[in-house]
């Protein structure tokens, strides 16, 4: 049976890694300092799937966070989604040509359809993760926010989801406004906003804190996947960790050996160990 | 032991994970897009993303159909597609308009049954539960249930026939690897598979 996912999630702002609390950004390092303080190849071991948004303000460097996003790639075995900012296919192509395997867009969703459509054609709809950030209303509805949540949409998201085409991404990326960097776990009533026919996979961020919170989100049937942003909340063996109390705990999360076994099983030729 | 491993550039796909997973496992990995470079290669691994028919356009248009066949079929070097890459090396496939493939594995590619598969999510996504079969190759010291990464909506429908290595349930049966001679298919992405992947391009690359 398909396993559910445990997705980590990686805020980069103009060369650093950043941790975000309701969209506010705190600096926390570069590249170097999250591979020597946090040993991220390490970690990578441990998740089923990694997201790299470049969320820096004003003009973003592109080329700069590609080259990061090559230096994540290497020795990281997992799909890689990458974004923020993606305004045309050149920009999708670098991001591909530099490790990513799916692209994650948020503001075209809304702003620019069409390249919704080109990337599909291009690149398949399996390609494009669809990133919505929704934050919760005084009435109890839910508002759209994009440029990195610096706008709300007119209306709320409910009507505005419904309006959308069924078949323009290839999965649903939910993150709450609201619960963002807050550690009090997932807020479910994210997923009560996209059409209850919908038929891609949904990926539930926003929130996460410790294992349990994962656990509560995997537990609903009609999500997919869950991520996390948050650096501190599984720093160390904290993914580690929380990976083997959710599979004893009977979650449905796929399984493989450690990289030291294939370390043992390949020393007839010279693999890197990292 | 130092056999140059050469990936096939047709433009579409993710040649840098792959290059990334075979360099990582020790060996020595080039990307080519010449067709001369790649009907003398010792081994080849044919990657992809995207549409049979636009991949199936560009081998065409650049002449790499007749060089992996030159190398696979006349040389008998070995292959391992992977993704839209075990796909385009099947007799034929709907997406995209028929299309004829590569014609290495004899059988057809579809997309799943949306009526057989009432609420199962297409694009299959994720990792899932393959079942390998004893004396594979590629699944040697690899348990006979274990777990690869898939995204696709299209697969290789399973049958009868000599090489269906393993098998993967996802609302129907489809073949998950494929293994005759030298020719050797993934549907799932063992470079984001994990140990487990690695473990498998191994016993490719070792074979």
């Amino acid at each position: 049976m398909l396993k559910k996912r445990i997705i980590f999630t990686l805020l980069y702002d103009n060369g650093q890694f950043v941790l975000s609390r309701n969209f506010r950004l705190q600096k926390v390092g570069n590249l170097e300092w999250l591979q020597k303080n946090y040993n991220f190849a390490h970690i990578s071991f441990f998740i089923d799937e990694l997201v790299v948004l470049d969320i820096s303000g004003g003009v973003r460097n592109q080329s700069a966070f590609c080259e990061t996003l090559e230096a994540l790639a290497e020795g990281c075995f997992v799909p890689i989604a990458a974004g923020g900012g993606v305004r045309s296919v050149d920009q999708a192509r670098s991001l591909l040509r530099s490790g990513a395997d799916k692209i994650v867009v948020n503001t075209p969703i809304f702003s620019q359809p069409a390249l919704l459509k080109e990337l599909a054609q291009e690149f398949g709809q399996q390609c494009i993760v669809g990133s919505l950030d929704l934050k919760r209303t005084q009435d109890g509805d839910y508002e759209i926010l994009i440029e990195s949540g610096a706008y709300a949409l007119d209306g709320v998201a409910k009507d505005e989801l419904q309006k959308l085409s069924d078949a323009i991404v290839g999965e649903w990326y939910l993150n709450s406004v609201d619960r963002d960097g807050t550690g009090q776990g997932y807020d479910l009533e994210l997923i009560d906003q996209l059409p209850t026919d919908c038929l891609v996979p949904i990926i539930l961020a926003g929130g996460a804190g410790n294992a349990s919170h994962i656990a509560t989100g995997l537990a609903d049937p009609r999500v997919d996947a869950v991520a996390t942003a948050h650096l501190f909340n599984f720093i160390g063996d904290g993914l580690k960790q929380a990976r083997s109390s959710l599979l004893l705990a009977g979650v449905e999360l796929a399984k493989w050996p450690a990289v030291d076994a294939l370390v043992d099983d390949c020393s007839s030729n010279q693999l890197v160990t990292k | 032991m130092s056999k140059l491993i050469t990936i096939v550039d047709y433009g579409m796909g993710n040649l840098w994970s792959v290059r990334s997973a075979v360099r990582y496992l020790g060996y020595n990995a080039v990307v080519s897009s010449k067709p001369s470079e790649i009907a003398n290669a010792d081994a080849l691994i044919l990657p992809g993303v995207g549409s049979f028919r636009t991949a199936m356009l560009a081998l065409k248009n650049s002449r790499l159909d007749e060089a992996i066949l030159e190398a696979v079929s006349n040389r008998e070097r070995k292959i391992i597609g992977i993704c839209l890459g075990m796909q385009l090396l099947a007799m034929h496939s709907t997406e995209g308009g028929e299309t004829k493939g590569l014609g290495l594995i004899p059988t057809e590619v579809e997309r799943f049954d949306i009526d057989v598969m009432s609420r199962v999510k297409v694009p299959h996504i994720g990792f899932n539960e393959v079942r390998s079969q004893d004396q594979s190759v590629l699944f040697k010291n690899i348990a006979p249930s274990s777990d690869f990464y898939f995204v696709h909506s299209y697969c290789l429908r399973a049958g009868e026939f000599h090489g269906c290595h393993a098998i993967c349930h996802y609302g129907q049966d489809f073949i998950a690897a494929y293994e005759h001679e030298n020719i050797f298919a993934t549907q799932f992405h063992p470079e984001k598979s994990q140990t487990n992947g690695l473990k498998l391009l191994n016993n490719f690359l070792d074979y």
